[in-house]
């Protein structure tokens, strides 16, 4: 049972969202239709929590929510993502930041001129953890710390795992033009 | 010589300068190192490049119509208002749920009857209860009007172009209500045309019905429904649902300008956009 005060807590910090956690779940599962399921699961839930007390963060508390839903999700379907991504930041974290930047780089005028393909695919094939950060930076808009709030890593991993992420695209989108 | 690490703090530097997270500070100090190492600039022209190619090939999207409908729906449903959720499952099969969901402002919603208006509906108490739910709909999903234009000469033809009837549209600017703009709300499976009028942060959602068949009483009746003010009437051929949050009082004033400005309207054009019969 909801109440009354949820449902307009709900209406009021929750519906101006929708747009940006449809977009996180949409690059988080890869496709239009679980996007939609994670989304309604993500919201009935965040109804529910709503009938505690009211939330500081919307935007980044939704996100939280859609992020939990999406990996559960994941976990169930894609076990595959979960267990590479966990691979992929431990290995980063022997390496060295950008040890990689030494290699010949793209010139930023292959990457600007990117089409809508190729940028969705260098998205696409991300680890999820340097997905997910870079999602939230460069589409959803969120600061730093509010990517930390959603994650809940600490504000340095959230950079390192930023900066990553922006190395590989840019390492793709340099080798797809 | 600069080690790996001095290498990385560097770069999330750079990153940081991007993305406005550097105090005043790290802002000089990065704008002075960017002028003095091609490198570095090199890199940062890159991650605007990809900054750039990123917003303009992969934007944040809009979650579906469809999605929105059906999570308002379901949190609306989970009240223990059993009559909602009947109401909301019906009017959610239906194929102009689209329009529907997309419309809806504030607070004064008037809806304009069509044919056949209530005749799915049991009795004009559903009607009613249909209209405040188009009009909370509209304030929940933040766009209260499909067509948005505070001058009435906008609004009716949009309106006439999807209705069988012509609306009753007036402007009440002077009395203090701007008109917003208008949509179509479904009542009893039936599009319903519905202006919304804004006084200061309040919506007011006015929907016009066939007096025929919603039978509402020739003298403004206030009711309360789901919390909101509710005002009934017919005039003539048409009957009339205004509801708001405003103060129930702001609303009488509200009934009171549209009648005497639908009065008029109706003096100047001979009551011939009716239509009805």
């Amino acid at each position: 049972m909801t109440s009354e005060a949820a449902r307009r807590r709900f209406t009021e910090q929750v519906l101006p969202h929708l747009d940006d956690a449809y977009t996180l779940a949409r690059w988080l599962t890869g496709n239009p239709t679980d996007a939609e399921d994670v989304v309604q699961d993500a919201c009935m839930r965040a109804l529910r929590a709503l009938d505690g007390a009211p939330v500081e963060h919307p935007r980044a508390w939704l996100l939280a929510i859609i992020r939990n839903t999406a990996f559960t999700w994941l976990a169930k379907n894609r076990p595959h993502a979960v267990v590479l991504a966990g691979g992929a930041e431990e290995a980063h974290a022997h390496q060295g930041a950008l040890e990689e930047q030494a290699a010949p780089t793209p010139e930023e005028a292959l990457i600007a001129k990117a089409d809508r393909e190729s940028v969705a695919a260098a998205i696409d094939v991300l680890p999820i953890v340097f997905k997910e950060t870079l999602v939230m930076r460069e589409i959803n808009g969120l600061s730093y710390r509010e990517i930390a709030e959603t994650t809940g890593a600490p504000i340095g991993t959230v950079m390192s795992r930023l900066a990553r992420a922006r190395t590989l695209m840019i390492d793709k989108l340099g080798r797809m033009a | 010589m600069i080690g790996a690490s001095d290498r990385e703090d560097r770069s999330l530097m750079l990153h940081a300068a991007l993305d406005g997270e550097l105090d005043a500070a790290g802002v000089i100090e990065m704008e002075r190192a960017l002028a003095a190492d091609r490198n570095l600039a090199a890199e940062y022209a890159r991650l605007e490049a990809l900054r750039q190619a990123i917003r303009t090939q992969a934007p944040r999207e809009r979650a579906p119509e469809a999605l929105r409908a059906r999570i308002i729906a379901a949190a609306g449903s989970s009240e223990a208002d059993a009559r909602h959720l009947t109401l909301d499952t019906r009017i959610l099969k239906r194929p102009s749920w689209r329009t529907f969901a997309a419309a809806i402002a504030a607070t004064i919603v008037v809806a304009v009857g069509v044919q056949n208006l209530i005749s799915t509906t049991g009795s004009p108490d559903e009607a009613t209860l249909a209209v405040v739910a188009g009009h909370m709909r509209g304030q929940i999903s933040g766009q209260p009007v499909d067509v948005a234009s505070s001058d009435r000469h906008t609004v009716k033809p949009w309106l006439a172009a999807k209705l069988p009837v012509a609306a009753m549209v007036v402007d009440l600017a002077p009395e203090g209500f701007e008109l917003l703009g208008g949509r179509i709300d479904i009542v009893g499976g039936n599009p319903a045309p519905t202006l919304v009028y804004k006084r200061r942060q309040h919506l007011v959602s006015v929907t016009e019905l066939r007096a025929k068949i919603a039978d509402y009483p020739a003298t403004p009746r206030r009711k309360t429904l789901d919390g909101y003010p509710v005002i009934i009437w017919k005039d003539d051929a048409r009957a009339y649902a205004a509801v708001s949050d405003l103060a129930p009082m702001e609303l009488d004033a509200f009934v009171a300008a549209f009648r005497k400005a639908a009065a008029k309207e109706r003096g100047q054009t001979g009551e011939t956009e009716g239509g009805q019969g």
